[in-house]
């Protein structure tokens, strides 16, 4: 019984991580060069329907998107937002571990 | 009155449409133009005060005083489509001038003429950490200032009035260049100023060119996130002007060319850009008599929302 309740837990816990790590994006943008620039990525990508975080880094010229559970972001809807802030979609990726693989 | 405002008009104009018809509110210089991008549905606030002297004129002893702040709202229509207004607010332009009945002081206040212009992105070349914009500029200035305030001596020199009655148009081509270390903006400018009453106003040429340098952080290497900006600026703004108009002649003193450089801290970050600059005059060449620019400073913030 103990050893079914700990498998249900684990299991349970393995989906949850899957699902958040399934949320969180990393995206390549060409063009950002200041802070003040940062602000309209931020705000297009914001629009998108599950956003909950946006971290942008601009030495590196990444942006990181994490959604709610269950919401997800497409490639063409991050280009489309970054085009509408006025840069250029570099890159796409899922993060897998949330890990800094930028691209 | 009249003849003697004109140098001083040259100043007041000069002053006028840099700010009003070319001065928007993105991370830029903050003098001219910049072709950096507005975000689709993104607003754009700037306030910038003006102080700006002069001095000088021969035996007249021409002191010129203006005290303006101007207001800037910008739009994002599109990614490369944003529309600007401008209003620029004059709390004191005053005239010290001696004259046949001695040292005489004339002043007015209130609301400038109000500019509206748009800015198109036509070339966009993105890369990691910078990028390359080109674009048109248009607009127009409407006479929404006063064109014939009085005081007790009488109606006010023309180049003192807060408007000058005439719907004015402008328009160039400004090109950016912005890396994570440094930005480069040039900007090429017409005003083709109205007629009112008789009256109109030279058309002016400016060529601005400006240096941004990110002074702080010196590095960017080990930075996450989005740190704050530190600019230093040096700015260059050259304005030549043609003859004004009056009764269907040509006036012989009036128009000329300035060249002012500008430098100036800026610091940037997320949200605003609060900023100064000291404009002072490395070479004037007036047609005829005129006064000089002793120094121009201009302190603002930019918000973006």
């Amino acid at each position: 019984m103990v050893k079914k309740l700990s498998l249900s837990l684990a299991a349970l816990a393995f989906s949850v991580v899957a699902l958040a790590v399934d949320n969180h994006y990393i995206l390549g943008v060409d063009g950002l060069a200041c802070p003040f620039c940062a602000f309209g990525v931020e705000k297009r990508l914001t629009k998108v329907e599950g956003v909950t975080g946006i971290e942008v880094e601009v030495a590196d010229g990444v942006v990181r998107v994490t959604l709610q559970e269950g919401k997800t972001l497409t490639e063409e809807q991050a280009r489309q937002a970054v085009a509408e802030a006025g840069f250029t979609l570099r890159s796409f990726s899922v993060a897998k571990t949330g890990a800094n693989d930028a691209q | 009155m009249r003849s003697d405002g004109y140098p001083m008009g040259r100043s007041l104009l000069v002053s006028v449409l840099l700010l009003s018809g070319g001065n928007p509110a993105l991370a830029a210089p903050n003098t001219s133009n910049t072709a950096l991008p507005v975000a689709e549905g993104q607003y754009l606030w700037r306030e910038q005060l003006v102080l700006r002297e002069r001095s000088g004129g021969g035996t007249m002893d021409r002191e010129v005083s203006i005290r303006a702040l101007v207001s800037v709202l910008g739009y994002g229509v599109t990614s490369k489509l944003a529309l600007f207004g401008a209003v620029p607010y004059f709390y004191n332009k005053a005239l010290d001038v001696t004259s046949s009945m001695g040292r005489v002081e004339r002043d007015t206040r209130g609301m400038g003429d109000v500019s509206v212009f748009g800015r198109y992105t036509i070339l966009q070349d993105d890369f990691t950490g910078g990028t390359l914009r080109i674009a048109p500029v248009f607009g127009v200035t409407a006479p929404t200032g006063e064109d014939n305030d009085r005081d007790s001596l009488g109606e006010l020199p023309r180049p003192l009035q807060t408007g000058d009655g005439a719907w004015d148009a402008f328009g160039g081509l400004v090109v950016t260049y912005q890396t994570l270390q440094y930005q480069l903006d040039a900007q090429l400018l017409y005003h083709e100023n109205g007629r009112h009453d008789g009256f109109a106003r030279g058309d002016e040429m400016h060529f601005d060119a400006s240096l941004q340098y990110r002074i702080w952080p010196p590095r960017m290497n080990d930075l996450a996130g989005t740190p704050d900006f530190v600019y230093a600026l040096f700015e260059s703004n050259l304005i030549h002007r043609e003859r004004d108009e009056i009764g269907g002649a040509t006036r012989t003193e009036s128009g000329g060319t300035q060249w002012l450089l500008a430098p100036g801290l800026q610091y940037v970050n997320r949200r605003w850009i609060v900023e100064g600059t000291v404009q002072l005059p490395v070479a004037e060449a007036p047609n005829g008599a005129a006064i000089q620019d002793d120094y121009i400073v201009r302190v603002g913030f930019r918000r973006n929302f």
